[in-house]
């Protein structure tokens, strides 16, 4: 299991040497800060958004202002805080898990995070208090983490986790299927596909508000566990003996995970692949360091997810294509030549 | 056609007693006595057409009052979910169907030969008229169709008359209000108002719509042919609001059951429009299907046009 994740690792060392870290991070946060802004720019209809600034700063309630307001920063915002939060978790749990295949998608985490949310806005608990949305996302999220970290306690390789996630994955997805069905509102079964595929369109500052300061804890816990993340790709003897507590480890990134994804797929539904494509891409730039990847795969996983939501505008479909279509087209083959290349060292 | 087909099937299945249906008395055995609807707006016509001792299931539908305008009459019926399996054991001797619903139920009831009338959905209201007389001769009930119709065409025709001109030659852009160059005294204002539908979703109602001729009887001009991505179908929010209509119709259902398609009717963006702009609430029900109920929607239109400051 550890000669996997040893393998690679060790593979890309040079490259690491070759970009200093903190010029890793300041290049990716302003990538990240341009798609958000182009985010921003690129909507359906284009108008002078320079004055719509203006009015929005002087208090004119201009329909331009209302639009920039209401509908295009806290979509930009939400495709930032998501895209984060899936990339940094995705980096977090591959550490965790010592498994290049963890990521909150493919082992359920985003689906019972979905499952959750609809149990609870669909029952018309989120409509009474609106706190209920995160909490129903997270409580989901927290729930597949923790099978997932009974299922690692016993030694889960490669393919008990894949299994067990795509045990996770249809149970969760079946079960909202049948929440959907059951809930009164016609347009309730329709609406599977924005759960299963997620997508930010319309999305608004009510969103935004519930989930940020969820996200914003979760975060804090998954990046204060970077040194302990480091201390394990030595093994979990070795990280023990340094002093770490791998038990309290464990629940502080299944808190993270929990906060961060939970809240985030209760209000754009699972958005898949951007935690395994985000660290997969940064992790040859950082070396063998868990710890050191979790912020890049943070804001690798923001310009994705940005990019993407500017793509889903772009593309002449009505309406809107999700989001998860999108990263799945990229994710998707990424997981394939994933295996493929995993068959290869395994050999 | 697929009326005379219709009744050719009934004249094969039913024992005719022949001659012209007897009145009063015992119910005349030449109109339908078991006659089962598998669609909504089917359920609403015949509700309203016959008395529902000759009714033996409309949908489950019929009896939410937020989506039914027969929710009253419905509670009275046995309800069906649209199966062929439900329909059949109640021997029918009409089936009503919508044409681009239950199709698995139709094409069942069609392989056992029992008489059925599809209804298509009308996009004009001489269509509704059409159409209601269609279901009232198939129910055996061609006074009362009539009467529907003369009603619905009566309460049209008079909301039409009271309302401000059509201006063929208007402006691409009239989004800035037009100062009024020649006040009349009439009471009728002399420009129309801009006006643009949301339903859940984002579903727009473009021209050629049922909902489009509504708008236009009551005086509102339609902005959707004007809106940034087109008139048809499902926009983005934003395109919705920077069309710059001067009235939000929007599909009221404030007591709806959650879902994804209404709460967009609340976003915020859409909030903040309707404290700018006059919104009018019209209640699912007026408009989900098409039948005499559309009078009342454009009344509601009507109202709505000019607004007590």
């Amino acid at each position: 299991m550890s000669t996997m994740s040893d393998t690679l690792h060790a593979a890309p060392l040079p490259l690491d040497e070759r970009v200093p870290y903190p010029a890793l991070v300041a290049g990716l946060a302003l990538l990240a800060a341009a798609l958000g802004l182009a985010s921003v720019v690129i909507g359906y209809v284009p108008f002078d958004l320079g004055a719509a600034f203006g009015d929005l700063l002087d208090g004119r309630a201009t329909l331009t202002a209302l639009v920039l307001a209401e509908l295009r920063l806290p979509r930009a915002a939400l495709g930032l805080l998501v895209g984060f939060s899936l990339g940094l978790t995705g980096a977090a749990m591959q550490g965790w898990l010592r498994n290049p295949l963890a990521e909150p998608g493919l082992v359920g985490v985003s689906s019972a995070a979905a499952l959750g949310a609809v149990i609870v806005f669909y029952s018309g608990l989120s409509a009474t208090l609106a706190l209920a949305l995160p909490l129903g996302g997270m409580a989901g999220a927290a729930a597949a983490a923790l099978l997932l970290n009974v299922m690692a306690a016993r030694g889960a390789g490669t393919t008990t986790l894949v299994i067990g996630g795509i045990a996770i994955n249809s149970l969760a997805g079946s079960l909202t299927a049948l929440a959907l069905n059951l809930a009164p509102n016609p347009y309730a079964a329709l609406e599977i596909v924005f759960w299963l595929m997620g997508s930010l369109a319309d999305r608004g500052t009510d969103q935004l508000r519930l989930v940020l300061p969820p996200m914003l804890a979760g975060w804090a816990l998954t990046l204060s566990a970077a040194r302990a993340l480091d201390a394990l790709t030595l093994g979990e003897d070795t990280a023990r003996s340094l002093g770490f507590d791998l038990a309290a480890l464990r629940m502080r990134l299944i808190a993270g995970a929990a906060l961060a994804v939970g809240s985030a797929v209760s209000v754009t539904g699972a958005v898949g692949f951007v935690g395994l494509v985000a660290p997969h891409l940064l992790r040859p730039l950082v070396g063998a360091r868990p710890g050191r990847l979790l912020l890049v795969s943070g804001l690798a996983g923001a310009s994705l997810t940005l990019a993407a939501d500017i793509a889903v505008r772009l593309l002449p479909t009505r309406p809107e294509l999700k989001l998860g279509v999108v990263t799945a087209l990229i994710g998707a083959p990424f997981l394939i030549a994933l295996i493929w290349r995993l068959r290869r060292e395994e050999a | 056609m697929r009326l005379r087909h219709l009744l050719g099937l009934a004249a094969a299945v039913l024992p005719l007693a022949g001659g012209p249906a007897l009145a009063g008395g015992d119910a005349p055995r030449g109109k339908p006595q078991r006659i089962v609807s598998l669609n909504l707006c089917a359920d609403e016509l015949l509700l309203r057409l016959v008395g529902p001792e000759r009714v033996a299931s409309v949908t489950w539908l019929a009896r939410d009052p937020r989506g039914s305008t027969v929710a009253a009459q419905a509670a009275a019926v046995p309800v069906n979910r649209g199966l062929a399996e439900e329909v059949v054991p109640l021997r029918p001797d009409l089936v009503l169907a919508g044409k681009y619903t239950t199709r698995t139920a139709v094409g069942l009831l069609r392989r056992l030969d029992i008489p059925l009338l599809e209804l298509d959905v009308p996009q004009t209201v001489e269509g509704v008229a059409e159409q209601i007389r269609t279901v009232a001769q198939a129910v055996g009930e061609p006074e009362r169709g009539e009467e529907l119709v003369a009603g619905m065409t009566a309460r049209l025709d008079a909301l039409a008359a009271t309302a401000p001109e059509r201006r063929t030659t208007t402006a691409p852009e009239r989004r800035t209000t037009t100062a009024p160059e020649r006040r009349t005294t009439t009471t009728a204002p002399e420009r129309r108002p801009t006006a643009v539908v949301l339903r859940p979703n984002g579903f727009v109602a473009g021209s050629g719509s049922l909902v489009d001729a509504l708008m236009t009887r009551a005086g509102l001009d339609n902005l959707a042919d004007r809106l940034p991505l087109g008139s048809q179908g499902a926009l983005p929010l934003e395109a919705i609001i920077l069309g710059g209509a001067e009235r939000l119709i929007i599909d009221a259902a404030p007591d709806a059951p959650p879902s994804l398609a209404h709460a967009m009717l609340h976003h915020p963006a859409v909030e903040a429009l309707s404290a700018r702009i006059h919104t009018i609430a019209l209640p699912s029900r007026l408009w989900t299907c098409a039948g005499p109920q559309i009078a009342d929607a454009a009344d509601l239109l009507a109202a709505g046009r000019e607004p007590a400051p």
